[in-house]
């Protein structure tokens, strides 16, 4: 049972809740391996990570003692690791570093609000169609993405054109087969600054070049996710053409999809669904979700398997059948599928498609309708010819969510945003506006008020960014970006910055981290786990430790107190 | 004239033919007058429905434009089932989506419905420049298969709106519980089913 379920403000709540929290130095726990302790402030001069198993290594670059401490981070590796170049010179792939000035380089920023962004807003679809392997541009790309068939044939590139990159789509298939047939598996070849990261699903091949620095797991979770993208729009049964015909060229059959697979690509930088495997919801009173919840139960007992109310990627209500339920990974690429095709927001549409998670071999049908340019309806059934039942549905559906003035809050919502650091209950920021989430809620009397030593941009105790996923309801919320943190390429940083930390706490074999603080030069990095929810929050990289943990509290208190706003509660096909 | 009839048909259209033939830009201008030029591909099919005067009735059409896509062809069954009139769309200036839209009629004329009205619409009449498929060798190919041809223009919008109500015009007037046996029909249906049984 979610117990998150609980009346908000319960006092069972607040008494579990306080047994967790993070302690500062006042309250130290020196047994406790779960707690962390806030150093004090002369030793934060030395960077240093809670996570002692040897994976990442924190040295110390610069030796001023000083409060900017430039650190960098160098893995230590567990993964097979080659010695040297490995990228054959016939296939012509140039193991350098990409492009400087892209956004992975630790380098120094100025803390200069204005920093020039030069990246130009997402296009969707693929780009770059002219290049292939020969090409100085194809070669330096950041992040490079291959489908092939075991047989070498390329099935998908990010740049270049798939017919043209059939010799290197052949050397990354020669490179899979020596090693299988030494009856090993090759998973990570490092090559200077590059990884060349492999999975093997059956007959298809995935491989990602990158000179980003994400961790193996980040980049092979996004194989796994590419391969689910492929998996919703093909099923798992494309693997018999390949029985029959192991040259079988699968090309054709992803026709217009490239601007799915490069949606989905452009989402890991700005996505955290696509690490946390969570979902978020659209933020609305608890009432106006009910409403539409209980339209879509009602649909749903009549031969609908999941009926699902989006705006954007964001969840406004879902209902699965009895016993069905719906993983977050399918519900990013349902998501991802739908948004990014125009085709369905031209017409109501009826389409075959495959939920990899809930069944990878079969097909399920969904009706997808736009109600405006950003929430859609999605209802998912097993019958071909449920059409116009499905029809039927969603205009009973869109009548009940006129009457009730759901599709008005959902415009408003989208709007407003979702939280904000800047209005952290309990601070004291002149710039903070009233609240607009649980603004019923008891104000400062009973949150003791701190001081801040500094008033920085951002959220108290220079608080930029969180995110908070809860474990029981596969969801998840962050919160808006706000100053400093503006342009898509500091988002995009700093999402990377998290998904390092995502992937060290969730190390297999290393379990144990439940908090870790982390000071580079351009953030300070909190994580805490606990058996309910993990926290994820960006400081200011001259913010103060103690504060920094008071203040991640505050911010799980603030989530207790407004969740049935942000979250999806009860009714949902997880609580099963 | 719209409201002289005083029946009400619907029927059921679908559009066939091979990726990037104009499906779902013929579809557009006929059911909301637009026109961009690059049409994004369709997922799956997308559902209009659309109705048209003609003189002796009010015909509403539901339309399945499908995927022209390679994954998506053995669904196709799924939306030309039951359908009352096809058009099977091919490209003027790409000879492969010709041949494609033959293959589309076969298949209609093996498993669809056996009065289904189809029509062979030579789409992007427009780049005349870029032509490969006459319009004498398409007249030639509908007249001996029993369709009848037009060539239109989803940009120009030429002869959309035509083929639409050519295929209205066409449909059989006997429709589930109206006995319309009386009505006079025109001669050209007559041709059709001649044409459609002689190959089926």
């Amino acid at each position: 049972m979610s117990t998150t379920d609980d009346l908000p403000n319960s006092e069972p709540l607040e008494t579990r809740f306080n047994s967790i929290a993070l302690q500062d130095e006042e309250q130290e726990q020196p047994e406790s391996s779960s707690r962390l302790q806030a150093q004090p402030p002369e030793e934060e001069s030395l960077c240093r990570s809670v996570n002692g198993d040897g994976i990442l290594e924190i040295r110390r670059v610069d030796g001023d003692g000083g409060t900017r401490n430039g650190c960098g981070w160098r893995r230590t590796n567990s993964e097979l690791e080659m010695d040297g170049p490995s990228s054959p010179s016939s296939s012509g792939y140039a193991g350098e570093r990409g492009t400087s000035g892209e956004d992975d380089e630790i380098v120094e920023i100025s803390n200069d609000v204005a920093v020039m962004d030069s990246q130009l807003p997402w296009t969707p679809g693929k780009r770059h169609v002219d290049e292939d392997d020969a090409s100085i541009s194809w070669r330096k790309r950041k992040k490079h993405f291959f489908i092939l068939s075991y047989s070498g044939k390329p099935i998908y590139s990010r740049y270049g054109d798939e017919l043209k990159l059939a010799g290197f789509s052949a050397t990354l298939q020669a490179i899979i087969s020596f090693v299988e047939n030494g009856g090993d598996r090759v998973k990570l070849v490092r090559a200077g600054k590059h990884q060349v990261i492999f999975l093997v699903k059956g007959p298809i091949y995935l491989v990602c070049i990158s000179c980003t620095e994400e961790p193996y797991e980040s980049l092979r979770g996004q194989l796994e996710l590419i391969y689910g993208q492929m998996i919703l729009i093909l099923t798992k049964s494309v693997n018999r053409c390949f029985e029959k015909n192991p040259k079988f060229d699968m090309t054709p059959l992803l026709g217009g999809t490239d601007v799915v697979f490069s949606s989905l690509i452009h989402s890991f930088s700005w996505n955290p669904a696509t690490f946390l495997h969570a979902y978020t919801c659209l933020p609305l009173a608890y009432a106006t979700r009910q409403a539409a919840g209980a339209i879509l139960h009602d649909v749903a007992d009549s031969g609908v398997l999941f009926a699902i109310l989006m705006c954007k990627h964001k969840v406004v209500s879902l209902v699965g059948a009895q016993k069905a339920s719906l993983h977050p990974d399918d519900m990013l690429l349902l998501s991802n599928f739908i948004t990014s095709s125009d085709s369905f927001r031209t017409s109501e549409s009826f389409s075959p498609i495959c939920l990899p998670r809930y069944n990878p071999m079969a097909f399920l049908y969904a009706y997808v309708h736009y109600f405006d340019v950003d929430t859609y309806l999605v209802l998912l059934t097993t019958s071909s010819d449920a059409f116009y039942h499905l029809k039927d549905c969603r205009i009973r559906i869109e009548m009940v969510l006129l009457k009730s003035n759901v599709l008005s809050e959902v415009q408003r919502s989208m709007l407003d945003g979702g939280m904000r650091v800047e209005e952290l209950p309990g601070c004291l920021l002149p710039h903070s506006a009233s609240p607009r989430l649980g603004q019923h809620k008891q104000s400062t009397d009973s949150l003791e008020r701190f001081r801040e030593p500094f008033v920085g941009i951002g959220g108290p105790a220079g608080l930029w960014h969180f995110i908070y996923r809860s474990i029981y309801l596969d969801q998840y919320v962050a919160s808006e970006f706000s100053s400093p943190i503006n342009s898509p390429r500091q988002q995009k940083r700093l999402y990377r910055a998290y998904r390092k930390l995502y992937a060290s706490m969730h190390d297999i074999g290393n379990g144990s981290h439940k908090t870790q603080f982390r000071r580079d030069e351009n953030y300070v990095l909190l994580c805490w786990v606990t058996p309910d929810f993990e926290l994820y929050a960006a400081f200011d990289p001259l913010a103060d430790k103690a504060l920094a943990i008071k203040t991640c509290n505050r911010v799980c208190q603030w989530i207790k107190d407004v969740e049935n706003e942000i979250f999806l509660l009860g009714a949902s096909p997880f609580s099963w | 004239m719209a409201t002289t009839g005083n029946k009400s048909i619907n029927a059921k259209l679908v559009l066939l033919g091979d990726v990037g033939a104009g499906k779902s830009s013929l579809v557009l201008r006929f059911v909301k007058g637009q026109f961009v030029e690059f049409q994004e591909s369709t997922i799956g099919a997308a559902f209009f429905s659309q109705t048209l005067a003609v003189n002796d009735a009010t015909v509403k059409f539901e339309i399945w434009d499908t995927a022209g896509q390679e994954r998506y062809h053995s669904l196709a069954p799924m939306y030309y089932r039951g359908a009352a009139a096809a058009i099977i769309v091919y490209d003027i200036s790409n000879q492969a989506s010709f041949e494609r839209a033959k293959k589309w009629v076969q298949e209609l004329q093996a498993q669809g419905n056996p009065n289904m009205v189809m029509a062979l619409a030579g789409n992007k009449a427009d780049l005349v420049d870029a032509r490969k498929v006459t319009a004498e060798e398409a007249q030639v190919y509908a007249q001996e298969n029993g369709l009848f041809f037009m060539e239109t223009s989803a940009k120009t919008a030429a002869n959309v709106n035509d083929i639409f109500f050519e295929i209205a015009k066409r449909l059989p007037r006997v429709q589930p519980a109206q006995n319309s046996s009386g009505m006079v029909l025109m001669d050209r249906p007559v041709e059709r089913t001649a044409a459609a049984s002689c190959c089926s």
